[in-house]
């Protein structure tokens, strides 16, 4: 596992300068740049804030960093498990010419997409600092010491998931569709557009489907930092760990077994 | 010290009948038995014993089908034994499906440092190579492009430019003699031996007897996975000729 990692690092030049290269293609095919991005995000934050602002008697300065900083950790989870389960096929050239480690082939979709996650988080963080609110300003020594490893462990987590997804596509090509179809659902089981006070004194059945998932709390993490100054409750952090470390040991797992075995699949 | 050294090594391919399935054939169309979608051994590799010490230029040749490329990709640790053991001292630089690998959007002088940091360059050691290979490639302000527009002649002219600018120690080439117009091919088969002098050894697969002949010293003949003969150069390829009928001629004259 450590030589495995230390190989990893060892070709490092080669997996950054592709993601560097990924980044800048995505950015510069666009005239707005950057801000093309994000447009997919905000345009959704605008149109929610738009229609439930007058429904749930939020204000708009609330609702709005509520809802962008759902997204954004959405999109990297969506994306990990997307991209995620293209990455050995898109890769396949690399894969065929020279032995490297295949991890690093996910980990070029997850560190685009966590970069990606990180200017949409500043988004939110410039928004809360600087439109005035209802919302208590966060005390930013804190913040960025509540944000870090929610950040690390969000990573590992997209990582590990990706490396899961991609193996998996590769023996079962419909992945992607099926992974689609579960994202779909998940989305609405989980508080990215609703808050989950709102779920008070309504049907059990969907409340303990909503606490039962994880990545829910990988939102509390992130949320309750930046929008409600104060550190996310222990449980929290602990259900993240927990679930980090089943995907975790589920992709070494499957590299171990894998590393070596998936190109006579491709 | 670089040396190869297989030991009693064998590759078997295990193809299903319907190779990529989807979870839901899997689930509906069982396509877990084995009755539905069967099992096939290929045997590409079969017991194979050799060792390649320093100095050595062995041209493998064979009929298609042979083993030959799937031996190379075995060397170069793209694929692994099902059986036995390889050893492999010494770095390797392998040049074969030369023209994959490029990310088309990149451009020329980009795609040379992805492709020299993956055969494990570093950003310092390919600052000092770029120039060189664009030089080599002669394709001039074209390198500015993206990979997308080029020709599949200019796309071998970068492959090969960026894969021999590496310094290995062990030389693994598959079939890459005839690349691009006639021009680039003199020059091409001029790197070549240049960077055989340096390799310190080589493992060349060819079905062109005049350039196994002039480039190898130790000839290796692959059938059916397994080795048919094995010596010096000459003798491998006049046995290998006889036994497909073709005359035998001197191709040490004839190159």
């Amino acid at each position: 596992m450590l030589g495995y990692m230390q190989e990893i690092w060892r070709c490092r030049y080669f997996w950054t300068s592709l993601v560097r290269m990924d980044l800048r293609t995505r950015y510069r095919r666009s005239i707005l740049g950057l801000g093309w991005s994000l447009l997919n995000p905000i345009m959704m934050t605008a149109v929610l804030c738009t229609v439930f602002c007058p429904l749930t008697g939020l204000s708009w300065t609330e609702y709005a960093p509520y809802i962008l900083g759902g997204m954004a950790c959405w999109q990297l989870f969506s994306s990990a498990v997307l991209q995620g389960c293209t990455a050995y096929y898109q890769n396949e050239s690399y894969i065929r010419q020279q032995p490297m480690p295949l991890a690093i082939y996910p980990l070029r979709v997850v560190l685009g997409a966590t970069i990606h996650f990180l200017i949409a988080l500043g988004v939110v963080v410039v928004f809360v600092y600087t439109v005035p609110s209802a919302l208590p300003t966060p005390q930013p020594l804190r913040l960025l010491l509540s944000l870090l490893p929610a950040v690390a462990l969000f990573f590992v987590f997209a990582w590990s998931v990706a490396i899961i997804a991609a193996t998996v596509n590769v023996f079962f090509q419909d992945t992607q569709h099926l992974s689609e179809v579960f994202l779909q659902m998940l989305f609405y089981l989980t508080p990215i557009i609703w808050k989950t006070d709102m779920l008070q004194n309504r049907q059990e059945a969907i409340s303990y489907l909503v606490m039962l998932n994880p990545i829910s709390r990988f939102l509390d993490l992130v949320r309750v930092p930046i929008l409600e100054n104060r550190a996310a409750p222990l449980e929290a952090y602990l259900t993240v760990i927990c679930c980090v470390c089943v995907t975790a040991t589920t992709a070494a797992l499957l590299m171990r077994r894998y590393q070596k075995r998936i190109i006579f699949h491709l | 010290m670089a040396g190869i050294r297989l030991d009693d090594v064998s590759l078997c391919f295990r193809v299903r009948k319907i190779r990529r399935t989807t979870f839901k054939d899997f689930l509906v169309s069982r396509m877990y038995s084995k009755t539905v979608n069967p099992v096939t051994e290929v045997r590409a590799l079969q017991h194979l014993n050799l060792e390649v010490k320093d100095g050595e230029r062995v041209g493998v040749l064979g009929h298609n089908g042979a083993g030959k490329s799937t031996l190379l990709k075995l060397i170069a640790g793209i694929y692994p034994p099902t059986s036995g053991t390889l050893h492999v001292q010494g770095r390797i630089s392998s040049l074969f499906d030369i023209a994959l690998g490029f990310e088309w959007d990149a451009s020329g002088l980009e795609n040379i440092c992805y492709r020299g940091y993956l055969q494990g360059e570093t950003p310092r050691s390919i600052r000092a190579k770029a120039a060189q290979i664009a030089e080599f490639t002669e394709l001039g302000e074209f390198l500015t492009m993206p990979v997308r527009y080029y020709s599949a002649g200019m796309m071998i002219r970068l492959a090969f430019a960026i894969a021999t600018a590496v310094n290995p120690e062990i030389l693994l080439i598959d079939e890459v003699l005839s690349v691009g117009d006639l021009a680039f091919q003199q020059k091409a088969r001029q790197r070549m031996l240049e960077m055989m002098q340096q390799a310190r050894l080589m493992v060349m697969v060819s079905h062109d007897m005049d350039s196994l002949a002039r480039m190898c010293n130790r000839g290796l003949w692959l059938d059916h996975g397994q080795i048919r003969m094995s010596g010096h150069m000459d003798e491998v390829i006049q046995a290998y000729e006889r036994s497909v009928g073709q005359p035998a001629h001197d191709h040490r004259q004839a190159g």
